[in-house]
């Protein structure tokens, strides 16, 4: 079973002539294990899809099961619960408190577990030995360098061990060192059996990655498995070829909008279509073709 | 969680301390004037009920103008009467003279406000008539000297403490001579210091006081008077009723109409609480409003707050803070603040008390409902004030949160 499955799930913002579509009937599955890396130019949509895995937004359309059970409906109150105990986030700017020091920011998610102070802080203090940076635990994260942050940013998202690592450009803000120190951590991670999902501009990254899958205009065109340590075939190809918008994205892109209007009569039929269109949309032959 | 988030909320409020403490401003004003007002009232009252033990529940009241008018809806106050001018005559000293059950009918009969001695002139002070009898109402202690007798007709005053010191410094007072109105009067005695210093409800200080035989005061005055209040004395509790009976119908004789009020001391002291209530909800009322604006204030801050704090509001959400916990943790922030400025607002308005005492003949007292009151108006005001700032906090989206700084 797969741990994320994402059923035509389609994301709208705004309504009226400013009416973006951010993503466009995806369906996407990630089985337990898998380090995906998520490539795309900006706008392309990775974040909404990372923000939609997180619980962060819900979808305009479609469904997402988390470990097989529904969970882009739920209450938001169930939906924090959820991220509190599934979901670990990694964001580009760290984004930990400024006024926690750094052992009880990596203990916050267990505090709203309820987790009593003594507990969280000696499980928040054994992970921040896992990630190297027990010796920092009463530093403030003002104190510490960016890669370290980022390290103890990863320690605060694995301290309830999640289901699954959304790292969202980890490496963004880190100059090479930094950044390879915080992908080998994230590397030994995937390798003690978690499940990330690294969204990412720099194909270099991909090395770490099991499958890589790119993103443009809210949809995906390549999903390709790779073997760890290896660079991505498809990245230069995805990510230099152009992608041609054709009618028949046109009009899947249409479908998704109409979603949102009343008639269930069209919506279908639009939708009858496009299912065969996704089918011609396999990236590989794209990619023999653009050869 | 409850501990994490009291943590939480003083961290924050550390980090922005002048803020915080120009919020809590407020609420200390608001709750300490409230409380000292209160507690002033409460000590006016504590030291009338203490007057009115003094002389005794035999004592029979009488006060120019109708001040209690019976009404439909039971007896109520005339306020309008405090302030009219004495219509007591000596004709009606001299007929009350007459009760049987009646053993002494002291007047109190203004003369001036100023006397003059060898330390120079004294302006703020009560200067009165009354006769021999005097001590058998108001059982004040003569240290030097004595009172003058009934009947007496002299040119000599018992004068207070206060007095004294003020016209004749260390010296003894007694013998000397002071100037009332240019006319020499010899001092007879001097009262010892009083705490409980007011003859209500005239509010005649007893210590700034000087008080001259009945005749010679309506001499002094060209046979005018302007009598503040008649004490009579019944012979004892059980013939107070009939006292104020006899005295009813003897002055309602002499007037031709009710124009003035007999009141035993219970009624007395009923009323005039009456009065200090009426008066202390008035400037308490007041006080609230300032109480109110703080509120304001700390709902101000609180907003500005929790826009400044998107970005942590965000990241809490993002590692799993519900809705309610976020609630819970501004919530506890605006609580503390108000908790915080009530009970450095109730230890200020214990300094107030203090300095009053010392430096003012008040005595107000602070109740421990008082106290708890403003605790609770302190807890209750943190609350409805931050509820809606806590509110917006916790339905904050958490994509837009984490997206602006």
């Amino acid at each position: 079973m797969p741990i994320i499955e994402l059923r035509e799930v389609s994301k709208i913002y705004g309504f009226g002539d400013a009416t973006t579509l951010a993503l466009d009937e995806i369906s996407l599955s990630v089985d337990k294990g898998e380090f995906v890396a998520v490539m795309g130019p900006s706008g392309s949509g990775k974040t909404t899809l990372m923000n939609i895995i997180g619980l962060l937004d819900r979808p305009t359309n479609g469904d997402y099961l988390l470990d097989g059970r529904r969970a882009s409906r739920l209450r938001s109150n169930r939906q924090a619960k959820l991220r509190r105990d599934r979901i670990g986030f990694v964001f580009q700017s760290y984004n930990l408190l400024p006024r926690l020091n750094i052992l009880e920011n990596v203990a916050l998610p267990l505090a709203y577990r309820g987790m009593a102070p003594v507990r969280r802080l000696k499980q928040a203090s054994d992970i921040l030995e896992l990630v190297g940076m027990r010796d920092r635990e009463y530093f403030m994260p003002r104190q510490l360098s960016g890669g370290q942050a980022q390290r103890a940013a990863i320690a605060r998202a694995l301290v309830n061990n999640p289901s699954i690592l959304i790292a969202d450009e980890p490496t963004g803000n880190l100059d090479s060192t930094d950044s390879r120190v915080v992908m080998e951590l994230l590397n030994e991670i995937h390798r003690r059996g978690n499940t990330i999902l690294l969204v990412t501009h720099n194909p270099e990254l991909t090395r770490y990655a099991n499958r890589v899958i790119y993103m443009h205009d809210g949809m995906i065109i390549g999903d390709e498995k790779t073997a760890v340590g290896q660079l991505a075939r498809g990245v230069r190809r995805v990510y230099y070829s152009r992608h041609k918008i054709t009618d028949d994205d046109v009009m899947a892109g249409v479908s998704a909008l109409m979603k949102k209007v009343p008639g269930k009569e069209i919506t279908t039929k639009l939708k009858r279509s496009k299912t065969k269109i996704k089918k011609r949309k396999v990236p590989s032959r794209r990619g023999r073709k653009a050869s | 969680m409850w501990s994490g988030n009291f943590k939480t909320a003083m961290s924050s409020l550390r980090q922005s301390k002048w803020r915080s403490t120009f919020t809590m401003l407020g609420i200390i004003i608001g709750i300490s004037s409230v409380v000292t007002t209160v507690s002033l009232g409460e000590g006016l009252k504590h030291q009338i009920v203490g007057q009115v033990t003094s002389l005794g529940t035999n004592v029979i009241t009488v006060r120019p103008g109708k001040l209690v008018s019976h009404g439909p809806g039971g007896d109520s106050l005339n306020f309008l009467a405090l302030l009219s001018s004495s219509n007591l005559t000596v004709q009606d000293v001299t007929s009350l003279s007459k009760v049987s059950s009646a053993t002494s009918v002291v007047p109190i009969d203004f003369v001036t406000s100023s006397a003059k001695g060898d330390n120079g002139e004294l302006d703020n002070i009560f200067v009165g008539g009354t006769n021999g009898q005097f001590p058998t109402v108001i059982h004040q202690p003569v240290n030097y000297g004595e009172f003058f007798p009934s009947g007496d007709t002299d040119a000599v005053a018992i004068i207070g403490s206060t007095v004294a010191n003020k016209l004749f410094g260390l010296q003894n007072a007694v013998g000397r001579t002071l100037y009332i109105n240019g006319q020499p009067y010899i001092v007879h005695g001097v009262f010892q210091q009083s705490n409980n210093s007011f003859i209500s409800p005239a509010q005649v200080d007893l210590n700034s006081s000087i008080f001259i035989p009945f005749d010679s005061a309506v001499k002094l005055t060209n046979g005018s008077t302007n009598i503040l209040e008649i004490f009579v004395k019944s012979q004892d509790q059980s013939t107070v009723n009939q006292t104020i009976n006899q005295v009813n119908s003897l002055i309602t004789k002499n007037h031709g109409q009710q124009d003035f009020t007999a009141l035993k001391q219970e009624q007395l002291l009923a009323i005039t609480s009456n009065l200090i209530n009426t008066a202390t909800g008035f400037i308490t009322a007041i006080a609230a409003i300032s109480l109110l604006v703080g509120g304001i204030g700390i709902m101000d801050i609180m907003l500005v707050s929790v826009s400044e704090r998107n970005r942590e509001i965000g990241i809490r959400k993002a590692v799993g803070a519900t809705n309610r916990q976020i609630l819970s943790q501004f919530l506890t922030e605006g609580l503390a603040l108000t908790i915080g400025g009530g009970i450095i607002g109730i230890l200020l308005s214990f300094a107030i008390n203090g300095l009053l005492r010392l430096y003012t003949s008040w005595q107000p007292i602070i109740d421990v409902w008082v106290v708890v009151l403003a605790a609770g108006v302190s807890i209750a005001v943190g609350i409805i004030f931050s509820i809606a700032p806590a509110f917006k906090a916790s339905r904050k989206d958490p994509i837009n949160a984490l997206r602006g700084d």
